[in-house]
């Protein structure tokens, strides 16, 4: 017997089996065609058992599922809690709401993955090679019709289209109007601004444009609509909307795809990407719809009195339509699924074909990608209307509750008007600040900013003040809702104050900041503020309920602004300190 | 003018683990609990079992980890096994790793472990 044994061989008899195998049995041996020429190999399918299958599946489902929980499921824990031991009532239908916010877990999680397989191939391929072989118009028409049809993709555009319903024609006819006769003309005129947006995003990539007198110039005809709507007793109620859908469009389609064509026309025209192009097109898409939703109101004024919709109104709800085709609840629902998404893809794959002549690689992983897309926006629509918006509107509603006489809550008012409004202000403050940080994109744009400042504006620094931005906004438009107060009035010092703060910073500031108001409004926050929005503005018996998310777009920017500028002074001031110091010690050399 | 010295290693094996973007963090942590002293981490794009797998194919992120170990003859076996069943490398599209045996190595070795290496071993 061996004195010493060697701790490796001593361990491979104790721990599992080992079986060695050659490769040599594995691997195939080349074969010839009969005129002795080598037949290449093509590896066949690998065919697994269940367990394998299961295995394969959990890991890649475990991850996607949890970015979504992560994002949802304290947001909607929180509505509940807050329902429950503040306002002292049960959440009603808990189990449908439930069952909605797993389909908005599901319906998100199947959206992004097959975003990211399906669609985002199409914007890379298009984005790498258009601008090299297609003269600059062409290439910025597709980024045109691009802009519009991402729009009717994005997932929380469903959100604005269901908010018109719950509204009294006879207190808002336009916002009634427009909201619920005239939707599609609503989604394509938001569709054209952010069109323009691309366009200009585009030729901003190329020439190398600053953002701040872009900035200026917008707010040239924005100042003017808002101007022109305000003093108009009947148009004014739009506003809110309109600011509203400037938030709506800056969705987890719309910017990863216009961003992936714009830094390929970036490189294409030679301009390499400085890391800070990479925005700005998200706060022109977020500006350009306001603007066409006004433009919109307007055109609508001259061709249509506030009398004659509400008369319309009258007539179509006597005329109740009996349900045909269209009006089946699933087929409906299936067509909102695929609305949005094939349109989009069939346009890309003509510009693929048609201009460009390329193929895709991997033409089985788009189809599924796509396929699972469409489902997604599907279980995403359902889990919408029954869980997201469902929960909102309730929260909303009851949080009226803690100041005012509200019918569903038994001895409303529950607290004295000062401390219920006090509750409601700090309800709506939280649920910014929660929701905000809760947000993935916010953490990337942070990291990014952090990289771009070397460190002197740090990531968390950063979230905080978009979190900070938002809570104020979203507390500010409740108050809104409560006092009725104009929008216009809120809306104009907010980015008048905004454009001042634009003078004062750099550009680099300017560009994150502006972005950062896009960045706060993903697909969950959004249907959930609106609905939150709508119930509180029903049950205050305000006019209408928007305006939240215009505030909450506004507050970031203005906090963001205000940070960049005191890291900035801080930075000035430490630079000036070392000055100091290296002269004193200069001159003790010197001496 | 002295000669600088360099400690030369010997009996030592390189263990080469490809496995999904993400992954490496785990697998690392394992080696170093089952004595590793360090590991380095690429990235890379790998291709073959996406293809094979048809329709699942998407289940496997196409962004690789290349996790390099260098480890004691010794430890090489144990530590293959654990990185193996900690990256479930018996499943498909997970990975694959392999062992490299290496002639020497030379790194930074601490003053009082060399000089304990170098005294006569007591009581023998």
């Amino acid at each position: 017997m061996a004195k010493e044994i060697r701790f490796g061989e001593f361990i491979r008899e104790i721990s599992a089996n080992q079986r060695a195998i050659s490769y040599n049995e594995l691997t195939p041996d080349p074969k010839f065609d009969a005129d002795g020429n080598e037949v290449p190999y093509r590896a066949p399918r690998l065919r697994l058992r269940g367990i394998d299958i299961q295995r394969l599946l959990t890991p890649y489902v475990g991850v996607r599922v949890l970015d979504q929980v992560r994002t949802v499921v304290p947001l909607a824990l929180y509505l509940m809690l807050f329902q429950i031991l503040i306002l002292r009532q049960g959440v009603s239908d808990v189990w449908i709401i439930v069952g909605g916010f797993g389909a908005v877990i599901v319906g998100l999680m199947l959206f992004m993955e097959g975003l990211s397989l399906g669609l985002m191939p199409f914007a890379e391929v298009i984005g790498n090679n258009l601008p090299k072989k297609s003269p600059l118009p062409l290439v910025l028409l597709i980024a045109f019709i691009l802009g519009v049809g991402v729009t009717y993709a994005e997932p929380a555009i469903g959100a604005l289209q269901q908010a018109g319903a719950a509204l009294d024609v006879n207190k808002a006819p336009y916002l009634y109007y427009i909201l619920n006769e005239r939707t599609q003309a609503l989604v394509l005129t938001v569709g054209i601004g952010v069109g323009f947006a691309a366009v200009l995003g585009s030729l901003r990539f190329i020439r190398g444009w600053s953002l701040k007198p872009m900035i200026y110039l917008t707010f040239v005809p924005i100042l003017l609509l808002v101007g022109f709507l305000m003093f108009d007793p009947e148009l004014s109620k739009v506003l809110g909307l309109a600011w509203d859908t400037g938030a709506v469009t800056t969705g987890p389609v719309t910017v990863p795809l216009v961003l992936a064509l714009g830094i390929g026309i970036a490189a294409a025209a030679g301009k390499g990407s400085s890391s800070l192009s990479g925005f700005g097109i998200v706060t022109m898409a977020s500006l350009f719809p306001v603007i066409g939703v006004m433009l919109l109101t307007v055109v609508i004024s001259f061709s249509i009195s506030a009398e004659e919709i509400i008369l319309l109104a009258q007539n179509t709800a006597a005329a109740e339509a009996e349900p045909g085709f269209m009006d089946n609840k699933a087929v409906s629902i299936i067509l909102a699924g695929v609305r949005p998404i094939v349109p989009l893809v069939a346009f890309l794959f003509l510009v693929l074909k048609l201009v460009l002549r390329e193929k895709l690689s991997g033409a089985g992983i788009v189809a599924y990608g796509l396929f699972l897309a469409v489902l997604g926006m599907i279980v995403f629509n359902v889990g919408l209307e029954t869980g997201l918006a469902k929960l909102g509107d309730q929260s909303g509603g009851l949080v009226a509750g803690a100041f005012a006489a509200v019918t569903e809550i038994a001895g409303s008012p529950l607290y004295s008007v000062a401390v219920g409004i006090a509750i409601a202000l700090a309800f709506a403050w939280a649920l910014g600040f929660g929701a905000t940080l809760a947000e993935p994109a916010l953490n990337a744009l942070g990291q990014t900013v952090e990289n771009l400042t070397n460190g002197a504006f740090k990531k968390r620094t950063l979230m905080m003040a978009v979190a900070l931005g938002v809570a104020f906004g979203i507390s500010l438009g409740i108050v809104k809702i409560i006092f009725a107060v104009p929008i216009a009035y809120l809306v104009i010092p907010g980015y008048v104050l905004a454009l001042v703060l634009t003078f004062l910073s750099s550009e680099e500031f300017v560009n994150v900041a502006w972005d950062s108001a896009g960045v706060t409004t993903g697909p969950v926050t959004v249907p959930l503020v609106l609905a939150m929005g709508l119930g509180f503005g029903n049950s205050v018996d305000a006019i209408e309920g928007f305006g939240i998310l215009s505030m909450a777009s506004i507050g970031p920017i203005v906090s963001v602004l205000m940070t960049g500028l005191f890291v900035q002074y801080s930075m000035r001031r430490q630079e000036q300190a070392q000055k100091k110091s290296d002269e004193v010690s200069a001159g003790a050399i010197a001496t | 003018m002295s000669k600088r010295d360099i400690a030369i290693l010997t009996d030592v094996a390189l263990i080469t683990c490809v496995v999904q973007r993400g992954v490496a963090e785990k697998i690392i942590t394992v080696a170093y609990e089952a004595g590793a002293q360090g590991a380095t981490v690429n990235f890379a794009k790998g291709m073959g079992i996406r293809e094979r797998l048809g329709i699942l194919g998407v289940a496997v992120e196409v962004e690789k980890e290349v996790i390099h170990i260098v480890v004691s003859s010794d430890q090489v076996e144990r530590i293959f096994e654990k990185i193996y069943l900690a990256g479930d490398l018996d499943t498909p599209g997970m990975g694959i790793m392999y062992i490299t045996p290496l002639e020497k190595a030379a790194t930074y070795i601490p003053p009082e472990v060399l000089e304990k290496l170098a005294a006569p071993v007591a009581g023998g």
